[in-house]
């Protein structure tokens, strides 16, 4: 019977969440920050880097580039080993470790097209 | 609401949202919406198509397509206060500085009226609109920037305006003072009147002064710039002051209140006033900045307190005074956040996603906010301060140890930098907020 075949509701629900958790922890690597979390510090990026990070030009865009890269600029931003910096070593101050991985993480996810 | 109509969509989305992940799925939210019907998962307002409410519009649809927005916002280009010192030096166009509401429209289906908000009622949750016409709306959103306190300073009123220019609005106070500067010989003076705090824009009278000096520099050499000023300190003092110096020897000369620099009557037609302990000043070309408060919409809605600005939940940007209203941008107290359009841009994105959760009925996040102010001394001398801001016992703070001026010995390459990464911020805050970029 089709009834029988169809997963029960709650079971449906179950699935996605195991779907949506498991998306989530391949996502970012701090576990703790939530996706939703994520894209909301990551707005505070698009006031120079354009919306969704696409935006090149002086300042450059940060979408679609590797996680690792990315991570590595801002844990050197944040820890003043990146010369001639102007203003990232600023503002990378004021995020965790994590927050600044989950940034990374957030980034390489996105198409720059 | 309509769309508990579709309980099957509905009780999934409240499923996504329960799981804090609506929002980097939106196209699964859209399906759900529309799926079987035009449901709306909402009505929002916003008032205010600046730096503040363009962004809120934009990143509400971001979060959730199938939340109806409507931005109300009288101008079809909005001219930005950022750059606008650049128009006034003759560095760049008015047109430079514009922006208009296609992208909002044709690629985020924000509905966009061009009317003005006339009242509010927060009862009946409804805005008339000098068009004759209302809107009705479950959430509101005002990012109404500033007023000016017209006759806060004896003879400065809207009239007086059109004589000696605030150009705190730009558009066509931004020319009218240009055509003075225009029209100085060498050797005259320009002045310029700034408020106490708090006010728009914290470092933009000095930036002024700075791009006004590059002008006379170059055509007007023997003229002199004079800043009576309301406050004895300002913003990136230090920075401004050294770079002065350095670029325009002594044709800038600031004074503080405490060496009588508050002006308290102005005579516009002889480009003359006078401060507090009764010294005149006459220029050639006059910019009086006066004091400010919210925006009137704020009043007519009721959320301004007795100072004139507005109070907000600092988790959520909605009004401390009244339920579903919600504030962003210059006309809020947000210290230590400045009245900035970076500020009102961040802000915007934080009410955006507390308006996307209520609605979902989850718990707003926990807000972030960044802030970085350029200033340019000359179009190729830039300086800048930034902090990042969140919420600590309720209350707004700067991150400590994170911020923070440019370096004061910072050589001439990064100042070089800092002007092109101005200019960089520019294009990429306006792409951010209204999808057009330069």
């Amino acid at each position: 019977m089709i009834r029988s075949i169809l997963p029960h509701k709650h079971t449906l629900h179950k699935l996605l969440l195991v779907t949506f958790f498991a998306g989530a922890s391949t996502f970012s690597h701090a576990e703790e920050i939530s996706s939703a979390q994520v894209k909301l510090i990551a707005g505070t990026c698009a006031n120079c880097h354009g919306t969704d990070g696409k935006l090149a030009g002086a300042i450059p865009a940060i979408a679609g580039r590797p996680s690792t890269v990315l991570e590595a600029q801002l844990l050197a931003y944040k820890q003043g080993l990146q010369p001639n910096t102007t203003v990232m070593d600023r503002i990378a101050k004021g995020f965790s470790d994590a927050e600044l991985s989950a940034l990374a993480d957030y980034f390489a996810n996105i198409n720059k097209d | 609401m309509s769309d508990q109509k579709n309980t099957f969509s509905s009780s999934r989305r409240q499923l996504l949202k329960g799981l804090g992940l609506v929002s980097i799925f939106p196209a699964i939210s859209a399906c759900a919406a529309t799926g079987t019907s035009k449901a709306s998962a909402g009505r929002v307002v916003v008032i205010g198509g600046g730096f503040g409410g363009a962004t809120a519009a934009k990143y509400i649809k971001r979060g959730n397509p199938a939340i109806d927005v409507t931005l109300v916002e009288p101008n079809k280009t909005f001219y930005t206060c950022p750059f606008s010192n650049l128009v006034l030096a003759g560095e760049r166009q008015l047109d430079s500085i514009g922006h208009n509401y296609d992208e909002l429209q044709q690629v985020y289906g924000v509905k966009v009226v061009h009317a003005l908000a006339q009242d509010i009622d927060p009862v009946a949750k409804r805005v008339s609109l000098s068009d004759g016409q209302t809107l009705q709306y479950d959430k509101l959103l005002l990012s109404p920037g500033i007023d000016m306190r017209w006759n806060a300073i004896e003879g400065y009123d809207e009239a007086a305006a059109e004589l000696a220019p605030h150009a705190w609005k730009a558009g066509p106070q931004t020319l009218i003072l240009r055509q003075q500067l225009e029209a100085m010989e060498d050797g005259d003076t320009f002045i310029m009147s700034v408020p106490g705090n708090p006010f728009r824009c914290p470092p933009g009278p000095y930036e002024r002064a700075s791009l006004v000096a590059h002008y006379l520099k170059q055509h007007k050499p023997r003229s002199k710039i004079l800043i009576l000023d309301g406050k004895d300190n300002f913003s990136k003092q230090g920075l401004f002051t050294a770079g002065w110096q350095a670029h325009y020897g002594d044709m800038i000369e600031w004074v503080s209140l405490s060496n009588d620099g508050r002006v308290v009557r102005v005579d516009a037609a002889r480009k003359e006033v006078e401060t507090e302990f009764g010294t005149r000043h006459q220029g050639a070309a006059l910019n009086i900045i006066p004091p400010q408060k919210a925006g009137f919409i704020a009043d007519r809605a009721g959320v301004t307190d007795q100072s004139g600005w507005v109070p907000v939940n600092p988790v959520t940007f909605e009004s401390t005074q009244v339920k579903d209203i919600y504030v962003v941008g210059d006309a809020t107290v947000a210290a230590p956040m400045p009245k900035s359009g970076f500020a009102a841009n961040a802000q915007g994105k934080v009410a955006a996603s507390a308006i996307v959760a209520s609605f979902a009925g989850i718990t707003p996040l926990d807000p972030v906010w960044a802030n970085t102010c350029y200033s340019l001394i000359n179009p190729d001398y830039g300086i800048s301060v930034a902090d990042v801001y969140r919420v600590q016992d309720n209350q707004i703070i700067s991150v400590e140890g994170a911020g923070g001026l440019s370096a004061a010995d910072a050589s001439d390459n990064i100042r070089r930098s800092e002007a092109a990464y101005a200019v960089g911020w520019y294009n990429a805050i306006s792409q951010d907020t209204w999808g057009t970029k330069l």
